[in-house]
């Protein structure tokens, strides 16, 4: 898209003058080092829920969900429904114990569970580790969405964010950003809800399309009417990699001409002849050649390539511009049947299906229990009963959202197959407005899923730069360094905290663009699920837990899941050359059913060999985790 | 008289047996919960993958299995918790005493100590010294 959208920038613009405007009038209410630092504990279940709601719908649950559905299908359904029902596992198991505790943070849980501030210090590591690789999504979800909707060059849209949100934050501290997380939430669904009833007013309703999926089971998604598309070259691999079906009749004519870097075909050769030529190219009709697999092929510009009936993959050495000739159909799609089954190309790519759905379901459910921006949260509530209704709400709040998600990707998968093409089905919520027929009604609609978008980056590095700053200020110079510390020097350092934490994280953003928003956020969620979630679950309900066994169990547990992911994606990227088996592969990808086990077990295995490490007041610990507030055992470690 | 104690002066026998009694009502609701709601979730794909034709059967135009993680799990989620969170306050209604949680137990003599207008004082120092630690 060269040509700006103004109404788009429009509706963005607003967002970001509402968030500011409410950041800064809310600023004057925060007075105390503890209205900044917990937004004084004076919100209500409902206001409380709707923040946590839309501090934790990100650009990756906004733009994501509804991309990796499109792409993917049936088993893309996990994504969301894990985002939402984790919530349910903190409520049964640790959002009541949390709150009760009195801890702020969890290295304040850590400290205070164990009475070790050594410990103290393991925990603050990873609250930074998780927030850095949570905000790296962000930031490209940021960098992304600006140069849609304004053509601007990826670095200028994060650095624009990343600032207004990092002066935002160290301007009004928590308390700014609970009334603008709770606005955000409802703009969220707003934005994610009411377009895409417009939307299926032309394009048929959710049930429909799903049904026409079904009933035409080997077929793909075919694109109705002549499209050019851009095709990224191999900087941007995998991203650069175009499968051609075998079904169909495709036609791709490159104005300017494409070089690739391979050409190979995308399923065994069957009883086909292997040498019979994959597609035919040529520049008019009677004079094309039939191509076979090779390397570093150069398509002379003007030229037409038609397939054969045998997939085949195409891969991209530069940038070039693909027309697709009406009728033809999507490539790099999965079939109907393929998408609208369990099973599907996600989980199935690796040859263990089951083993890798389960494996995502405990990342994401053991990962939402364990996100720091999140838990600090739950202090916000008087008391642990606040926050189990707070929860309650959160869990509805969230449901009501993800409903929608999927709604975008069934939609945009029959009518805009050409996102498939250039690997770009993560826009689908920002570019599907633009099949309405008025064109105005399609950019107010763009418009305001673009502000949407906007919101969920917006509101998720708030979330993540208070609890990262927190962390900084509150834990690491607060107690750490200078216990003595004046509340108002607390709250200085926690403003500089902010502006170099900020700063870090759009520079992390600029390094990530080639990366997906998904595989990123997936980093986080699997470092927290195999590294707090076993901290808090068994900190929370086995007394026996001593800090060597919790410290133990997290640095292992988190530390191998992280390696993990890190080589699964340099194979992905092929910056590493190596061919693991494919049961390797898919526990390398998803770490998570063997990540979360073996956290837990190191800390029941090093508890049991150090008892000595116990606490000597466990008992009255315990109590005070569980028992209810009446009882008089609570305390709160912030001062007022 | 024990009974007139704070519960922060209770003894640590009595502390732990007391956080027994209460932890175990709760993990117990938890774990009744948690227990259907593994089911639903960890028996889907089992279900999706070994009756396919159940999973797939056709329900207002999607599949069963569609429908339901698509959409009705969230309100399936939602009633679990409000359930949880209502039985989870009664048990903390009836706990909200420690004599009442540890009965009989709770009636046996201790060193008379504790009288009512020390305890405040009783609590910073002990709860609130861990601040600084």
């Amino acid at each position: 898209m060269n040509d700006v959208s103004w109404i788009a920038v429009g509706f963005v613009v607003a967002m970001t003058l509402v968030t500011i405007g409410l950041g800064i009038y809310a600023t004057r209410m925060a007075r105390s080092a503890s209205d900044f630092f917990v937004a004084g504990r004076s919100v209500s279940v409902f206001w409380n829920a709707s923040a946590i709601s839309g501090e934790y719908l990100s650009a990756a649950s906004f733009m994501g969900i509804a991309g990796l559905l499109m792409k993917n299908g049936y088993d893309a359904l996990w994504y969301p429904v894990c985002y939402a029902t984790g919530y349910l596992f903190l409520l049964l198991f640790i959002a009541g114990p949390l709150r009760r505790f009195g801890a702020y943070t969890i290295p304040d849980f850590a400290e205070g569970r164990f009475d070790s501030p050594t410990f103290r210090k393991i925990a603050v590591t990873f609250v930074l580790f998780i927030g850095f690789f949570y905000t790296m999504p962000q930031m490209k979800g940021a960098g992304v969405v600006l140069g849609a909707i304004l053509g601007w060059p990826y670095w200028a849209g994060i650095v624009v964010v990343g600032a207004v949100i990092t002066f935002n934050v160290a301007l009004g501290g928590m308390k700014g950003i609970t009334f603008v997380q709770a606005f955000q939430y409802w703009a969220k669904l707003f934005a994610i809800a009411l377009p895409i009833f417009v939307i299926q007013a032309t394009t048929g309703g959710y049930a429909e399309r799903l049904e026409a999926e079904r009933s035409r089971p080997s077929e793909l998604p075919t694109i109705a009417e002549s499209r050019t598309v851009s095709i990224k070259g191999a900087k941007s691999f995998p991203a650069n990699v175009m499968v051609v079906p075998e079904t169909g009749s495709t036609r791709i004519t490159f104005p300017d001409g494409a070089k690739l870097a391979r050409i190979s075909p995308a399923s065994p050769a069957g009883s086909t002849d292997p040498n019979a030529p994959l597609v035919m190219i040529g520049s008019a009709p009677g004079s094309s050649r039939g191509l076979g697999a090779a390397s570093d092929v150069v398509i002379e510009a003007g030229a037409t390539l038609v397939s054969t009936g045998r997939a085949t993959r195409l891969e991209f050495a530069e940038p070039a511009r693909a027309e697709f000739a009406a009728g033809s159909p999507a490539p790099n799609a999965p079939a109907n049947v393929k998408w609208s089954e369990p099973f599907g190309p996600l989980t199935s790519k690796h040859g263990y299906p089951l083993l890798y759905t389960y494996s995502l379901i405990v990342a994401l459910i053991c990962g939402t229990a364990g996100l720091p921006h999140i838990l600090v949260r739950f202090y916000t509530n008087p008391d642990g009963r606040a926050a189990k209704r707070t929860t309650l709400w959160v869990m509805a709040m969230l449901g009501a959202f993800y409903v929608f998600p999927p709604i975008w990707g069934t939609i945009g998968r029959g009518a805009m197959p050409w996102l498939y093409a250039d690997n770009s089905t993560d826009s689908v919520v920002i570019r599907l407005p633009a099949i309405l027929e008025s064109k105005l009604l399609g950019e107010i609609a763009s418009g305001i899923t673009s502000a949407g978008a906007f919101a969920a980056f917006m509101s998720t590095f708030s979330g993540l730069l208070v609890s990262m700053s927190g962390a900084l200020a509150h834990d690491i110079y607060g107690k750490i360094l200078r216990p003595s510390a004046s509340p108002e020097s607390r709250m200085l350092a926690f403003k500089i905290a902010a502006v170099v934490i900020g700063a870090v994280s759009m520079a992390l953003g600029l390094l990530v663009e080639s990366f997906d928003i998904a595989m990123m956020v997936g980093w986080a969620f699997a470092i927290a699920a195999a590294s707090y979630f076993p901290l808090l679950l068994l900190g929370s309900w086995w007394r026996g837990l001593t800090k060597q066994g919790a410290g133990a169990g997290m640095l292992i547990g988190g530390l191998l899941s992280l390696s993990a992911i890190i080589v699964s994606m340099l194979l992905d990227k092929k910056i590493l050359d190596a061919q693991p088996s494919p049961l390797v592969r898919s526990l390398l990808e998803q770490p998570a059913i063997w990540g979360v086990p073996l956290a837990i077990g190191v800390m029941v295995l090093v508890s049991k060999l150090t008892p000595s490490g116990l606490p000597a007041d466990v008992a009255l610990k315990m109590l005070r985790l569980h028992a209810p507030e009446e009882l008089g055992l609570s305390k709160n470690y912030i001062e007022h | 008289m024990t009974s007139d104690k704070h519960v922060s002066e209770l003894s640590p026998e009595l502390h732990s047996r007391l956080a027994h009694l209460v932890m175990r009502r709760q993990a117990g609701l938890s774990l009744r919960v948690a227990s259907v709601f593994v089911v639903l979730l960890l028996g889907l794909p089992l279900l999706n993958r070994f009756a396919p034709a159940i999973a797939g059967a056709e329900v207002l135009g999607m599949s069963a299995s569609w429908l339901f993680l698509g959409v009705l799990i969230y309100p399936i989620t939602v009633l679990l918790s409000f359930y949880f969170v209502k039985q989870s306050d009664r048990i903390e209604a009836e706990c909200t005493d420690w004599r009442a949680v540890l009965g009989e137990e709770a009636g046996e003599p201790l060193e008379p100590k504790g009288v009512d207008d020390v305890r405040p004082a009783f609590i910073e120092e002990d709860l609130g010294g861990e601040e600084s630690r």
